[in-house]
């Protein structure tokens, strides 16, 4: 096993001097980092583990906004009555993660800071269009998830820089939104496709506002602005389908890797759209009576 | 690199280890502690459970938690399951159900299912496969796990 200098901060300032020494990386939940490192793929001169830092860890509703600590546990996130409220897509999309094992020590942060193509609870954040604060000992800056997500594996972040908390927007009205992910098997497995939809109903029963994330399908878990566009203003019927396979098409170009084929995922990706389109309605009908 | 000292409860009693920082807990339990039950079959992916132990009340794969991430937490292992020398119900119940062949990950598999049966105490076989979804077996078949979780949780078996 390799060598590192290893930093425990308790406090957020702590935390904050321990990430600008250079080349020093955050260890979160550490489902990640801990495999790669034994395996020897990944290394670090200094690793600061967050262990202490409790600050890091909540779920606050603030009024006009949701704020999520960075280090909230995904099993944290799938527990929450007030997450299941708010974002019943997010409370999927977290106990879909792994198993219990890996849902009990992974993080929110760590997830998004990942960022992973495949990234289960980053379609259910970018269609409440989250915003991450960042920190670092020069101050702070907030940033759209959206804008974060660069690539696979590669994000805004900068060096000494990490994420303090998500936060987002309740939707109002007549609204639902939904997670549905397809795998291999449905423990453990990465996702082949995944996604998340809201939809908000106007008083006509048309969709006043729709938003749509898929993962698995591009470099980075993409808004699907092009799909969107196509069902706004649009009754939600079973031949809505026809304008997704449509906009799809146009939307992804997913490619072919070990997990699964283009061809594969291109037509999962439209299936489970509309399965999540479906059940968001559902909600957003059941809301408006 | 420098050694750290780490303070947790292990098995309920308080617990002092020095160790590299690159080592995990399930490195310390086994090596340091000689505590084998939770065992390395994956090599440390985290997708297998064998290592599985009970961390603040949820089941946590050790090999993939750096020795430094437990300071000040509580730790169950296999071996403190035993309460007046007395196995745990669930321990008897896999053996009674059969639930046990190789034995490679039945301590996983047993401390799991207490922490199903902690915070749900009659669960459904639906809820048992969920929540042993991070546990792997490759003799029973998971079936007589099911059978044996649905033993102790009626409220075992009388000696």
């Amino acid at each position: 096993m390799q060598e590192f200098n290893y930093h425990r901060p308790i406090t957020i300032t702590e935390l904050k001097e321990c990430l600008s020494i250079p080349g020093a990386r955050i260890l979160a939940g550490g489902t990640d980092i801990v495999p790669r490192m034994r395996q020897g793929k990944f290394s670090v001169p200094a690793l600061v583990d967050t262990s202490g830092v409790k600050a890091m860890r909540f779920i606050e509703d603030q009024g006009s906004e949701i704020v999520l600590g960075a280090l909230t546990t995904h099993q944290e996130a799938a527990d929450s009555p007030l997450l299941q409220n708010i974002n019943p897509a997010l409370v999927t999309a977290a106990e879909s993660i792994g198993c219990q094992q890996t849902r009990c020590r992974g993080t929110l942060g760590g997830n998004i800071a990942n960022a992973s193509p495949a990234a289960d609870t980053l379609p259910a954040l970018l269609i409440f269009d989250a915003t991450l604060l960042l920190q670092s000992l020069e101050g702070e800056r907030r940033i759209p998830l959206e804008e974060f997500l660069l690539g696979p594996g590669q994000t805004d972040l900068l060096e000494g820089e990490f994420i303090h908390s998500i936060s987002f927007k309740p939707m109002i009205g007549s609204w639902g939104a939904a997670f549905i992910k397809i795998g291999k098997r449905s423990g453990m497995a990465i996702s082949v496709a995944n996604t998340a939809v809201a939809v908000e109903l106007n008083d006509k029963g048309k969709i006043s506002d729709i938003r749509i994330a898929l993962g698995s399908v591009a470099p980075t878990v993409i808004r699907c602005r092009k799909i969107e566009q196509a069902l706004l203003g649009k009754e939600p019927e079973p031949a809505l389908m026809k304008e997704i396979h449509k906009a799809c098409q146009e939307e992804i170009s997913p490619i072919t890797d070990i997990r699964s084929s283009a061809e594969y995922r291109n037509h999962a990706a439209e299936v489970i759209i509309h399965r999540a389109l479906e059940s968001a309605v559902e909600q957003a009908k059941e809301r408006g009576r | 690199m420098k050694t750290i000292t780490v303070s947790f409860l292990l098995n309920g009693k308080k617990t002092s280890v020095t160790s590299l920082p690159n080592r995990t807990l399930l490195d310390v339990l086994r090596e340091d502690l000689g505590l084998t039950g939770a065992k390395d079959a994956c090599g440390g992916e985290g997708e297998c459970g064998a290592c599985t132990v009970i961390m603040n009340g949820n089941p946590v794969n050790s090999c993939m938690i750096f020795i430094g991430q437990i300071e000040g937490t509580q730790i169950t292992t296999i071996e403190g399951l035993m309460e007046k020398g007395e196995f745990h119900r669930l321990q008897k119940s896999f053996v009674e159900a059969g639930a046990v062949q190789c034995g490679f990950c039945t301590p996983g598999a047993i401390l799991t299912a207490k922490t199903l049966l902690d915070n749900n105490p009659h669960p459904t076989d639906h809820e048992i496969r969920e929540g042993l979804s991070g546990n792997l077996c490759r003799c029973t078949g998971y079936n007589k796990m099911i059978d044996a979780i649905h033993l102790a949780e009626q409220g075992g078996l009388d000696d």
